[in-house]
Order: C-alpha cells, then structure tokens, then sequence
C-alpha cells in the first residue's frame, strides 16, 4: 500500500461533492455517538433512580411523606413523577368529591399524562439513531456512486484503461460507503438497545402506574365503606 | 435524591464521541507507517536515457547492421558457392562486375596498386583467396555461359554469338597472358634481387589484408549496396566517437538526471518482463513537451503507450529555461529508452 493509496489522502483529494458527502456522514457520525453515550448515561441514571424509588416506595413508608420528602425544586423522573402527579390529584380531588369513580378518574388521567412525558423524555433523540442508521449507508452509496462516475469520465478521458487511472477513484469512492457504514452500524446497534432499555423502563413505569392506582383504590374503597 | 437531580448533560457525551472518532481515524493511519516500510523504496521502474542527439541511434544501429552482414556474408559466401554452378552464374558475373565498381575508393586504389603482387600471389593461393576462387568460377560460368549461349543461337543465329564467344575467349587469353607475363616478372625480380622479394612478401602480407578486406567489402556488395554500408560505417564511427564524448557530457548534467526521474515516477509499467521502448522526446524552448514518439517499439503496445504517458505525465520539464542556450538546444530533442527493472 503506498502512501498515495492512504485513506487520509484519498479523502484529501477526493472531489468536492465526494468530500461534502464525506463531511455529512462524519457529522452524523459524531451526532450518532453524542446521542448514544447521552442516552446510555440518561437511561443507565433513570434505571437506577427507578431502582431505588422502588425500593422506597415498598419500603413501608406513608405517602404522605413521601410526597412531602422532595424538594420543591426538584423535577421529579420516572415512577417518582408519575407518583408525584397522581398523588397531587388525589389530594387535590380528595376535598372536592365524594366520589371515588371521579377521584379515581382523576388520577388516572394524570398518570397517563406524567406517563407520556416520560415516554417522551425517554425516547429523546432516539429518532435521530434511527434516522442516521437508515440514511447513512443511502448517503454513502451516493458518495461512491458520484466517484464512480468521476473514475468513468476520467477513463473516457484518457486513451488507455489502465487499472491505475481508476483505482484512486473507485478507492476514495468506497471511502464514502465505509463512512456510512462506520456511521450506520453503531447507530444500529445503540438504537436497538437504548430502545429496549426505554421500553422497559416505561413498562416499568406502567407497573408502578397500576400498582399504585390500586393502592389508591384500595385506599378509597376502605374510606366509602367507614362513610357509610 | 438531591445528587440525581441534574440531568444528564451533553458535554461528556460530546467529549466521548469526538473521542471515538479521534481513536478510529488514528487507527487507519497508525497502521499505515508500520506496513510502509516492508516495500521501502524499490523503484521498479527504470528509465535510462539513450543519448540527447540521433548519433548514437545510428551508430548502435550501425552496429547492428554491422553484424547482421557479418551473418549475411557468411550465408552469402556459403550462397554464392552454391550458385556459381547454378544457371544464376550471369547474375554472379554481374554482380562481380558491380562489386568492382562500387568497392570505395581506397580499396580500389589499394587493389591498383598491388594488382601484380595479386595475381602472383593467386597463383599460389587461389585455393584459399574467395576473389580469386570468384574469378575462377566466373570463368566457368562465363564458359558455360557460352555453351549454353551457344546452344541457344545455334537454334537463331550461330554467327554473331560465336563472334562473341571468341572475342570472350580472346580476352581471356589476354588475361591469362598478362598474369603469367605478371608472374614471370615477378620470377626474373626474385631471381634477380632477394631483398624485392622480402618486399614482396610484405606486399603479399598487405595484399592479402586488403584481399580480406575486399573480400568482405565484396560480400557486403553482393548482399546488399557495400557502398552504402560502409559510407555509413565511416558515419557511424564518427558520430560514435562523437556520441561517445555527448553522452559522457550528459552523465554529469543533472537536466536530463531530472527528466529521468520525473519520467519514473510517472510510469506505471504493465506487467511485462524483458521489453524496451525508446520515447523520442522533443521539447519547447520552455520545457513544455512537443512530442513524445516512440522511435522503438517494444511490441507490447500497452507498454509503449505506458512509457509515452509517463513522458507526458511528466512534462512539462521547466528546468530547460535555467541551461545554457546551446545546452537547450541540445536538450530539446532526446531519447528515453524504458526498461523495466526488476520486477517486485
């Protein structure tokens, strides 16, 4: 391999439509892997606060002091918000009706609402994975089809095909197509797996949603029945 | 709970992508240094320069054609030997005849001079001496020339080539006569001095030098124009000497040193063993190429192609403005001759 054959100098003098598509898949590139080592952190952090949240909501303790436990300032995350919320209608609800279908109501609906935020936070930027993994390789293959036709229009130039009057070309052509698969591949395989992690988290979620509605209910039930 | 608060930022994510990036683009070129130097710098390729002016060219091709009437001389001598006795004998007769007339000057004169130490010399050594052999056999073919000419007019008419059949005779006879009047000569000049006769044996040594020579001035004559051959000969030599004296100029001249290399680095051989091309290269008063012709073809067309797109990859040769006027001139029109070297 000689020097003019290095990848570092067939991307230098690769053409300009070439070097642009080859800046885009670097860009994605760099895009794709911020998102990925962001969401492994956020979701490595969210499964542990769902772990100890857990652990402290069947621990024992009263709910009432749970929920006056936070600090005002802090932005509540996972089964912890879905809990603030729906708790917070509870209480706010509790004054108001006697009902227990329309507390019960009321709850639901803003754990459903505290639910989709979270699928949302969740899934952040989970789609610009998924957008670099299925574009990526199309962007390349772009690149090295528009080398292919630059080595052809140089072989229609000169007067003898000779393999080295193609070679440069074709080579930093497939440059293009190993820098959208350099990119698409870890796109691929992070996007499944954070995506799998999201979803387990939000079923996990879902659990805490139900579980604690019960509980509520429970709570309700035991109260209609004193009342009367 | 407090510590959990903060969100997840972008800045070590960021850091750690560009990072990823950094370590798999040092990948691709820290490999590159380790596996560069197991080919180092073995030029395949090597260009040598012929000569910067035609001279040679000719002088090599002087050569070539020298030996090839060696070869030629030879089959003609073997040829001719086996022709005499042929029906082809008047072309022989003729040929001998042109021989004569177109054998240069010197030879001539020398062959005047000497013409009595010849003939008694033939005498004695006709047997070895192909002139004289010649001689002999043009005799029988011109006697049989006779018969058959003689066969032929008898049928026509028998008069007038009888009458020139004895005036063939009577020439010979006249030859015959004044080779043994020669000989005789020479008897009465060796019994009367000894020293003349040590002269004439070093006559005869020169004589038959200048027999050797003719002798193969002759053959060359019959194979093709002697003449020609040995005027280019004399050309040759000259402009070998000259070419000689040029080409050990141009060893120390580092344009063409830079041609060569210029030229090398831009040739991509096809893969073939043993062939040579010779490019003539011409160039503009500013190094800029006029024309790159192939002078010689190696027979691969692919590899000629090869060495004149090198020459043209190449040009412009820009270094020509800092020579010289007259060494400019000399360098505007020159041979490359491309051979590939050791291959891998």
């Amino acid at each position: 391999m000689n020097d003019s054959m290095s990848i570092p100098h067939l991307i230098m003098n690769a053409s300009l439509v070439v070097q642009l598509v080859m800046i885009l898949l670097l860009a994605a590139s760099i895009a794709s892997w911020v998102v990925i080592f962001q969401r492994s952190f956020a979701l490595s952090r969210a499964r542990k606060e769902q772990k100890a949240f857990d652990e402290r909501f069947w621990s024992g303790i009263d709910l009432n002091e749970l929920y006056k436990d936070v600090p005002e300032n802090h932005e509540a995350q996972g089964a912890e918000h879905v809990f603030r919320s729906g708790f917070r209608e509870f209480n706010r609800l509790m004054p108001k009706t006697r009902s227990s279908e329309a507390v019960l109501d009321g709850v639901q609906r803003s754990q459903r609402v505290a639910l989709s935020r979270e699928e949302d936070r969740l899934n952040a930027h989970l789609t610009l994975l998924a957008t670099v993994a299925s574009a990526s390789p199309y962007i390349g293959l772009f690149g090295t089809v528009w080398g292919i036709m630059g080595s052809f229009q140089s072989l229609s130039m000169s007067q003898q095909a000779t393999l080295s009057t193609v070679a440069p070309w074709i080579a930093e052509a497939l440059v293009a197509t190993a820098m959208g698969l350099f990119a698409a591949i870890p796109a691929v395989i992070f996007y499944n797996r954070l995506s799998a992690i999201a979803s387990r988290l939000l079923g996990d979620y879902e659990d805490f949603a139900e579980e604690f509605h019960s509980i509520l209910h429970r709570n309700l039930q035991g109260r209609s029945h004193q009342a009367a | 709970m407090a510590k959990r608060t903060r969100r997840s930022g972008y800045g070590l994510p960021v850091i750690l992508a560009i990072g990823v990036h950094v370590v798999a683009l040092l990948m691709t070129i820290l490999r590159l240094p380790e596996s560069e130097p197991e080919p180092s710098s073995s030029s395949v390729v090597q260009a040598t320069l012929v000569s910067d002016v035609t001279a040679t060219d000719q002088a090599q091709y002087a050569q070539a054609s020298r030996a090839r009437n060696a070869q030629r001389q030879a089959e003609e001598e073997a040829q001719r030997q086996a022709e005499a006795d042929a029906a082809a004998a008047q072309e022989a007769a003729a040929e001998a005849e042109a021989q004569q007339q177109a054998a240069a000057e010197q030879a001539q004169a020398e062959a005047e001079r000497e013409a009595a130490a010849q003939q008694a010399q033939a005498e004695a050594e006709r047997r070895q001496q192909a002139a004289d052999q010649a001689a002999a056999e043009r005799q029988q073919a011109e006697t049989e020339r006779q018969q058959q000419a003689q066969a032929r007019e008898q049928a026509e008419a028998a008069r007038q080539q009888q009458a020139e059949a004895r005036e063939q005779a009577e020439a010979q006879a006249a030859e015959q006569k004044r080779q043994e009047e020669a000989a005789e000569e020479q008897r009465q000049e060796e019994a009367a001095e000894k020293q003349r006769q040590e002269e004439a044996a070093e006559k005869q040594r020169q004589a038959e030098a200048a027999e050797k020579k003719r002798q193969e001035e002759a053959a060359k004559a019959a194979a093709a124009a002697a003449a020609e051959d040995a005027l280019a000969d004399s050309i040759a030599n000259e402009q070998e000497r000259i070419a000689g004296a040029e080409q050990a100029n141009q060893a120390s001249n580092n344009f063409i040193n830079l041609v060569k290399r210029a030229v090398e680095d831009r040739w991509h051989p096809p893969a073939a063993d043993g062939l040579m091309a010779q490019v003539r290269v011409r160039l503009g008063p500013s190094g800029e190429l006029l024309a790159a012709t192939i002078t010689r073809s190696s027979g691969n067309p692919a590899f000629d192609r090869s060495a004149t797109q090198a020459v043209e990859a190449a040009a412009p040769f820009r270094e020509l403005r800092q020579l010289d006027a007259g060494l400019q001139r000399k360098f505007r029109d020159f041979n490359l001759k491309f051979t590939p070297g050791d291959v891998q």
